[in-house]
Order: C-alpha cells, then structure tokens, then sequence
C-alpha cells in the first residue's frame, strides 16, 4: 500500500533533480523571511515544470518536429530493395507512397519479422532465435515479395498541426514507433518517429 | 498501515534558514513602531473614553506584516478581512451561546478558520481575535459588533499603516506582495 502523503508516481522529469541544499541556497539568496518549506517549494516547482513541459508540448506541432528527408518506396517497390535503403539510412521504417506521393502505408522492421516467421514478440532476438533453429535463412520466403505485400495499410498519419503531445499518444496507443505527416490530401510531407519526439522535447528543456 | 500513520509524523523535509541581520532589525523596528502606535493611542487617548485599541491577536499579527512580510498570510487582504471577519464570527458565537463559553470558544476559532479560508484572508491572529471576543469579559462583549470596528478594524488599520511605511523603507524589503 501506497503511504499516504506520498506523491502518485510520475515519469521522472529531466532537468529537476536538483536537492534541498539547493532550494536552501536559493532562499537565502533572498532576503527576508520565506514562508515556505524546502520540501513544499520543491513539489511547487516539481509541479510547474511539468505544466510547463506539457504546455510545451501542446504548443510544439507535428510540422516543428518532423523528418522531412524521408526515403520512400513504391508499392511495387522490391521488398530486398526496401530492406537495403532501410539499412542504408539507419531507418528502421519507411513510407510507401502511390504515383503521387500519396501514403498507401508504412513498412517497418515489425513487417519484415512478421513475415519472416516471428510469430510471439516481434523483435530482431526472437528472428535470431528462429534462425538458430532453421536451416538456410529465414528471410528466404518474402523474397520475392514486393512493399506492397509487406507493408502495414491503412498508414497511421497526421496532419501537420497535430500537438506533439497527441502523437506521443498515438504513438504509445498503437504501439508504433513513427507516423507518417500528410497534407489534407493525404500527400507525404515528413515522418515523426519516437526519436524526433525526444529531440525536440530535450531542446525545449535547455532553451 | 499504523506504521505509515506514525511515520507521517516525523516530517520530510528542514526549517527554512534563518534571516539575515538586517531583516532581524527591519523586523524589530516596524513592530515596535507598529504595536507602538496603537499602544500609543490605546494608553494616550482612548483610555479616559473606556473604549481601547490594543488587543493580544495584534501582537500576533506584528510576527507576520513586520516579521515575515512576504506570506501571503501577512498580505492587506488577509490581515484586516481576517481580522474583522473573526471579529464578527467571534461576537456571534458569545451571542448565540453564552454562558456555554466552553462551547463558544472552539466555535468561534474553528468557523473563523473556515471562513477565512472561503474568503482566502486566512490570518492565524484572527483565531485569537476571534477567542478573544468570547473570553474576554464585559469589557469587551459588551461592545457587541462594534468589537469588529473598534478596536479590531481600528487597530488593524494603524498596524497596516506602519507596515506600509516602515516594510518599505528598507531597500530590499517590499510591501504589500498584493493587496486584494
């Protein structure tokens, strides 16, 4: 059981570990009596930097933090093909898009190791599991395969308004790691990962 | 479940540091002058009428507009709002319910608390104003209501006088933080 007094517990919040001693020197550094206990004024200031935070992160839109150098793929895109450009740029999901760049869906290294086998938690150690126990390579039966085959349809987009913090909520409601940034006409404009997130929430906290 | 209960008892957290010197002085100086002033008329002047100014919770209150001037219990607002309405919760409850003093003691003090904190004046020297109402004797319930204005209002408004004049001359100590 939870002792009463205790604060509900909390994601820690960057930027405030700081201690009483601190909130001490800072209260003689102001002259005159404060009417206030290190540990009151360092809950106030706890408190108020994550109603900060959240305010930032109301503010901050989807267009502010997005990739926009993005590779994408065509449906008939070959899915050894994707794999390589994947590889290439350190991405572990792509954009595929139509002739005209609209988003159709996303490939992502989930994809691959859906269809590759994994079949419980679709992550790389499970597929190394997998090939450990097989003979020949385990990414033999989507050879032939193309993006269109692979790939997560509909795609989960945004539109370039959308408040950062709702697309942390996406994010974690879907359990996918980037979405996918469209105009009204569903056209790609950019991709926010979970990466672009953290980037642009540590920047506000140090500026 | 007990051990947590007891465990509340034993705090989290330190005392605030000590002021400097100076505030100490500031400090001694605006009350002296403050309680002064009404001490002053309270002896000088309103003694040969039978009516009075000084009362204990002014002292009280000295701690907070002369000594811990940034709180927001020592702010205009909460200083005289505390004061008269305690003043007047107080008179209501000997009236109500005296001779039970026993039982009008502890309803003035806690309905002035809770009133106080509906109308945000929260002052802790209005529960002794308040307390003050009930057991004081006929000098000071036979005032009635006019116990909220003379000497509570009265003396409030001569202490806040000082603390505006005084608090601010120092040259890093500012009053009021707010006044309403």
């Amino acid at each position: 059981m939870r002792e009463a007094g205790d604060q509900p517990e909390r994601a820690p919040t960057p930027g405030i570990d700081f201690t009483e001693e601190d909130i001490l020197e800072a209260m003689r550094a102001i002259p005159g009596y404060l009417d206030i206990t290190p540990g009151d004024f360092k809950e106030v200031y706890r408190l108020a930097f994550q109603h900060a935070l959240e305010r930032l992160s109301r503010a901050v839109t989807a267009a502010e933090i997005m990739t926009t150098e993005v590779v994408a793929v065509k449906p008939d895109t070959p899915v050894a093909e994707v794999a390589a450009a994947m590889g290439r740029r350190g991405v572990s999901g792509v954009p595929v898009v139509d002739g005209e760049n609209k988003v159709v869906g996303v490939i992502s290294e989930k994809d691959f190791l859906t269809r590759m086998g994994v079949k419980d938690a679709k992550n790389f150690m499970s597929l190394v599991a997998g090939c450990l126990v097989t003979k020949g390579c385990v990414a033999l039966p989507i050879k032939a395969a193309l993006a269109g085959d692979l790939m997560s349809a509909p795609a989960v987009t945004v539109a370039p308004d959308t408040p950062l913090r709702d697309i942390a909520a996406l994010l974690t409601q879907k359990s996918i790691n980037r979405v996918a940034v469209t105009d009204p006409d569903g056209r790609l404009l950019g991709l926010v990962s979970r990466g672009d997130i953290v980037k642009a929430t540590m920047g506000r906290v140090a500026s | 479940m007990m051990g947590a209960y007891f465990r509340k008892m034993t705090g989290t957290t330190q005392s605030p540091p000590r002021v400097g010197l100076a505030e100490i002085c500031w400090s001694w100086l605006g009350a002296f002058l403050g309680i002064g002033a009404v001490a002053y008329i309270n002896y000088g002047w309103l003694d040969a009428t039978g009516l009075f100014l000084l009362i204990g919770s002014l002292g009280a209150s000295a701690v907070l507009i002369y000594g811990s001037i940034k709180s927001p219990l020592a702010q205009p607002r909460n200083f005289l709002g505390g004061h008269v309405i305690s003043a007047l919760i107080g008179v209501t409850a000997f009236k109500l319910l005296a001779p039970h003093l026993w039982l009008a003691a502890p309803l003035a003090v806690a309905f002035s608390i809770a009133v106080m904190h509906v109308t945000k004046t929260l002052h802790p020297p209005g529960g002794a104003t308040a307390l003050i109402a009930v057991i004081s004797g006929p000098q000071v319930t036979n005032l009635g209501y006019l116990y909220a204005l003379i000497p509570v209002g009265a003396g409030a408004l001569v202490m806040l006088a000082v603390a505006l004049l005084v608090n601010n001359l120092a040259p890093r100590r500012r009053y009021p933080e707010f006044w309403w």
